[in-house]
């Protein structure tokens, strides 16, 4: 059987009317009319991710203003215009995939996880370029102490980010909450590249990258709890109806 | 006027609070939505609810379409959702669980085994979820794999490998009662 005979028999199925059960449009009709009112269409991807990219910058900052820019001091002219403009370029490009996930019917190029590990992937080879100190010491303490302050200004990125998406209606939130998370993994990041001073490769590359991935299963698992929560309060409030 | 518009002037007009717009489009796309969810094996009680529900959520987010771009990709986005979260709820409900997953053993088989080519859902019975709905927005609703892409939140990659799998199980199928109805027709 070739594909244009299965083409035309499932044409040949779904047509004909479509008669609904009546009352149904009419109900819908209705139940709309009570609460229609203009609206205001979301802003452009891009007028959004930048929104997104300046808030990034604006918490890595204010970051560092706050704990010292030790490490910007540190580093060569070269280190600092690769690191920072990678890390531009790649807050534009999550930021429009975050924009993406927070509008139904948008255009998804490469799925959250790829993303995650591309972004990721290239940071690494990035950073392994330009740190080629190979020593190692106080690998663990000083490695935790940085992957939790970049945890910390992920946080308020990721809040401020929602806060302006916030009209936005995320068809898959865990996918939303994913690259939500991998922005604010880079926020933490540029705030440790701006303030640690340890270049010692080994740091940079486990402890300052951790922080994307970290960050990312964070945003993904707490979408996930809030979505379930939303679910079991949608259901008790069924029930106590 | 309003009747000769295109989807995305409509949901324009919509968007500026005109209720002649949002009841036309509410007219001429319900009963793709509806024939959507009658396709992923929904029974017609859930496929009428499931139409209502997407109605609202629609009109709760209708900020989120951007005028100029297609609206068939964004509603279909919204509808799916809608779906999910429903059997999700039917699943949490201890007492519908037995009754869907009755439904997803029982409904496919006697769709497949039955040999009716006469109904969508019956058709399409055989497929995986994924590939049911590629098929249905593509070939039934006769979206691009562009917007059936975008519907989906996958790439155009994934969207062809799905239909590509959907199709080999069809025309297996097909050629299956096609032989049986030979056979039998050869016999009697």
């Amino acid at each position: 059987m070739k594909d244009e005979e299965i083409d035309d028999v499932l044409k040949e199925t779904a047509r004909g009317p479509y008669v609904l059960k009546a009352g149904t449009l009419q109900r819908v009709s209705e139940s709309i009319k009570t609460s229609l009112r203009p609206v205001r269409p979301l802003p452009p991807t891009w007028i959004l991710a930048g929104g997104l990219v300046l808030v990034c910058a604006a918490v890595a900052l204010a970051g560092a203003a706050r704990a010292g820019f030790y490490g910007i001091d540190k580093m060569a002219l070269l280190e600092r215009a690769l690191i920072f403009s990678t890390l531009i370029a790649f807050a534009w490009v999550v930021g429009i995939g975050f924009v993406h996930e927070m509008v139904p019917g948008s255009r998804r190029h490469v799925a959250p996880g790829a993303l995650l590990a591309i972004v990721s992937g290239l940071l690494v080879g990035v950073f392994a370029l330009l740190f080629r100190d190979y020593q190692t010491s106080d690998f663990f303490s000083a490695g935790i102490a940085c992957l939790l302050t970049g945890l910390l200004f992920a946080v308020p990125t990721a809040l401020l980010s929602w806060l302006l998406l916030r009209r936005g209606f995320a068809v898959n939130p865990v996918s939303a909450g994913l690259v939500a998370g991998t922005l604010a993994g880079l926020a933490g990041l540029a705030m440790l590249e701006l303030h640690c001073q340890n270049f010692q490769a080994a740091h940079v590359l486990v402890w300052h990258i951790a922080v994307i991935p970290v960050s990312a299963a964070a945003g993904a698992f707490v979408a996930w709890a809030l979505r379930l929560r939303a679910s079991s309060g949608n259901r008790e409030r069924a029930t106590h109806k | 006027m309003l009747e000769d518009s295109n989807l995305e002037n409509l949901m324009a007009h919509y968007q500026q609070g005109d209720f002649d717009a949002a009841a036309a489009l509410i007219d001429r796309l319900s009963p793709q939505l509806h024939r959507f969810f009658l396709a992923q094996l929904a029974s017609r009680a859930d496929a009428d609810d499931l139409l209502q529900e997407t109605w609202l959520r629609i009109h709760k987010v209708r900020h989120t379409y951007r005028p100029g771009e297609p609206l068939l990709p964004w509603l279909y986005a919204i509808a799916r959702r809608v779906r999910v979260d429903h059997y999700r709820k039917s699943i949490r409900t201890v007492a519908r669980q037995q009754a869907m997953e009755d439904m997803s053993k029982i409904a496919a088989p006697v769709a497949a085994e039955s040999g009716r080519l006469d109904d969508l859902a019956a058709l399409l019975a055989p497929l995986s979820e994924g590939e049911r709905e590629v098929i249905e927005m593509l070939k039934v609703e006769g979206m691009s794999l562009e917007e059936v892409a975008r519907a989906t939140s996958s790439t155009v990659g994934s969207v062809k490998q799905k239909a590509h799998r959907g199709y080999k199980k069809l025309r297996e199928r097909m050629s299956a009662t096609a032989f049986r109805k030979r056979h039998s027709g050869g016999l009697s």
